[in-house]
């Protein structure tokens, strides 16, 4: 209790010394704090965006995308082939699949009376709706029947119909050109947000994907989106669609994929990353705690008199380490609280605009941290002061 | 109760430079003894006091504590026996600042490895009451008299219940008057409360108020 007064007293005594001193750890827990933060949020937005694509899915791909568990560097990632409906067939024709679904995907331009805009056109069956976890805010979403009758019709996104037609309710029934044919607007979905670099799902177009066929003269599909009858299959899926497309393509030439299993690849990128940064910052960590070391030897030699009256009313050399120690665990607490709070208040500013967030973690972790940081770089001077002799320290003037 | 046997205090000063400081000293201090050390500055008084209390180490002779020989004992061990045997009363109070009149008093009791038998605050606050302090109890000792400040650092002496006070020119920084209130404080501890009491001085007429005078020149006992 003596320990804790004392230290304070001197803090109190030197106030812009130990502001300065704290300032260190301040910054350096300021700065992991921080980054922590942003990459916990970068983290949790990105595995929205994927939930919000519908998990559990098996994602068939062109090129080689993954290569045990991490992205593959060969360049056939990016030389695609393209699938067409016979692979859809007999993808179909696997018995634990639930349901196939084509997607065929590029930008167009959609125009409504006056208004242009562009817009991804996103040709498929029903199934999407189910897999990317789509309602119909106003009218319907397109059926089965509309698919194997070629319908021109289509179901939009809530943005794309307010740019389009003003208010989302106007434009059920209204008809949109693109690429000079017609179609009829059935549905319009609900918000899913985007952006942030990533595609804006809710200025999207889902047609039909033989009412498609207009536009996608080739016939041919980006991707083909399974959904294995159970959780269970979801192995059994993956190989027999492996060697249902191997007969086809060459094993580089495509990718089947489960959703979690990308997801876990983007994870590992991004937190390697987020390690390479926090680490960086820890170094300011570092040259804080260098700082408080240095204070605290000055402290010592302003207290060596205090250290001998203290020895001479019969403190033990423990005892003297232990009240220098405490004071720099203290000093080093004050920075670390200071730079919590204080990150704490910048993450509530920003958080309208980026979903960063300091976890349970960053906290215990920044209050660890700058604790043993004020044991690290204690240590040293509370050992000298508690080596001094005390018949020396007492006749210290 | 206490016994030096042959003490000799050297410092090597240079590489062929010697300083002695205590020559040969033998001494026995008994138990409820009221001493005075007295010679002249520089004679080595302090230095033999300091030994006396643990503090500092003779180079040479045995220093004999209730019959134990302190050289063979640990700096943990010496430092709970200054902490339960010994109580320092200084010619510059050497109170903490920082702390409050009673956390001063208190302070030997945080550092206690024995059970203290009775409540420590009671007790600093009996002993501010017997010295006359107790109205200051919080306050700070930059903040209170000279005399106010050496009763708090004979209070701090006695809170621990030693057997051995040692005062260090107890007066020196005190007028006349002040001063006989001290040494009537110092005599009371030795009367009523059977402590045994040796006090360093250079004055004659505080070593007179003391049962038995040790004179010290030069190092060495006359």
């Amino acid at each position: 209790m003596d320990f804790v007064k004392s230290a304070f007293f001197d803090f109190s005594r030197n106030k812009g010394r130990t502001f300065l001193t704290s300032l260190g750890i301040l910054i350096g827990v300021l700065a992991v704090v921080l980054l922590t933060a942003f990459g916990l949020g970068l983290r949790a937005y990105i595995e929205q965006q994927f939930k919000d694509l519908g998990s559990n899915l098996i994602r068939v791909v062109p090129g080689q995308i993954l290569k045990n568990g991490s992205f593959s560097n060969t360049s056939s990632a990016f030389m695609s082939i393209q699938f067409d409906e016979k692979d859809v067939q007999k993808l179909d024709r696997i018995k634990e699949v639930a349901i196939v679904i084509p997607v065929y995907s590029r930008s167009v331009i959609a125009t409504a009376a006056k208004n242009k805009e562009s817009s991804t056109l996103y040709a498929s069956t029903e199934g999407v709706f189910i897999a990317l976890n789509l309602k119909a805010e106003y009218g319907r979403l397109f059926t089965a029947q509309d698919v194997s009758k070629r319908s021109k019709v289509i179901v939009i996104g809530p943005n794309l119909a307010e740019n389009l037609f003003l208010s989302r309710k106007q434009a059920i029934g209204q008809s949109v050109k693109i690429e000079g044919q017609k179609y009829s607007v059935i549905g319009v979905v609900n918000k899913k947000g985007g952006g942030f670099g990533g595609p804006d799902f809710d200025a999207f177009t889902y047609m039909p994907y033989k009412t498609a066929y207009t536009l996608n003269t080739n016939k041919t599909f980006m991707a083909i989106i399974l959904q294995a009858k159970s959780d269970k299959d979801t192995k059994a899926v993956i190989r027999q669609a492996e060697d249902v497309l191997s007969k086809q393509y060459d094993q580089d030439e495509f990718s089947v994929i489960q959703q979690e299993e990308l997801l876990s690849a983007i994870n590992s990128i991004f937190s390697i990353i987020n390690t390479v940064l926090v680490a960086i910052a820890a170094i300011s960590l570092i040259v804080g705690g260098i700082g408080i070391m240095n204070i605290m030897y000055v402290t010592v030699t302003e207290r060596i008199k205090e250290i001998g009256i203290r020895r001479a009313l019969g403190a033990r050399k423990s005892d003297i380490l232990l009240q220098f120690l405490v004071a720099s665990v203290i000093l080093s607490l004050i920075g670390g609280i200071a730079g919590l709070s204080l990150s704490y208040l910048i993450v509530l500013f920003i958080q309208p605009f980026f979903p960063a967030y300091i976890d349970l973690n960053s906290v215990l972790l920044a209050l660890g941290v700058s604790s043993a940081i004020g044991i690290i770089f204690g240590v040293f001077p509370a050992k000298k002061a508690a080596d001094l002799s005390p018949i020396d320290a007492i006749r210290y003037e | 109760m206490i016994q030096l046997k042959h003490v000799w205090k050297k410092y090597q000063i240079d590489d062929d430079v010697v300083f002695t400081a205590l020559k040969d000293i033998s001494l026995i201090l008994e138990k409820g003894g009221f001493s005075a050390l007295i010679g002249p500055s520089g004679s080595g008084k302090s230095t033999l006091m300091h030994i006396i209390g643990l503090l500092d180490k003779a180079t040479e002779g045995e220093v004999l504590v209730e019959g134990k020989n302190i050289a063979e004992l640990s700096d943990d061990q010496l430092s709970t026996l200054r902490n339960e045997f010994v109580g320092f009363v200084f010619q510059q109070f050497n109170l903490i600042n920082k702390l409050t009149v009673q956390e001063n008093i208190l302070l030997p009791t945080t550092y206690a490895r024995k059970k203290i038998e009775y409540d420590p605050v009671k007790r600093s606050r009996e002993i501010m009451e017997r010295f006359g302090i107790a109205e200051k109890a919080n306050s700070y000792p930059n903040k209170i008299s000279g005399g106010q400040q050496q009763r708090v650092a004979i209070a701090r002496a006695l809170i621990m219940s030693p057997s051995l006070i040692l005062a260090d020119e107890p007066t020196g920084n005190l007028d006349t008057k002040t001063g006989n209130e001290i040494m009537k404080l110092l005599t009371q501890l030795n009367k009523e409360d059977n402590i045994t009491v040796l006090i360093v001085t250079h004055e004659q007429d505080i070593a007179a108020q003391t049962k038995r005078k040790i004179q010290i020149i030069d190092g060495g006992l006359v």
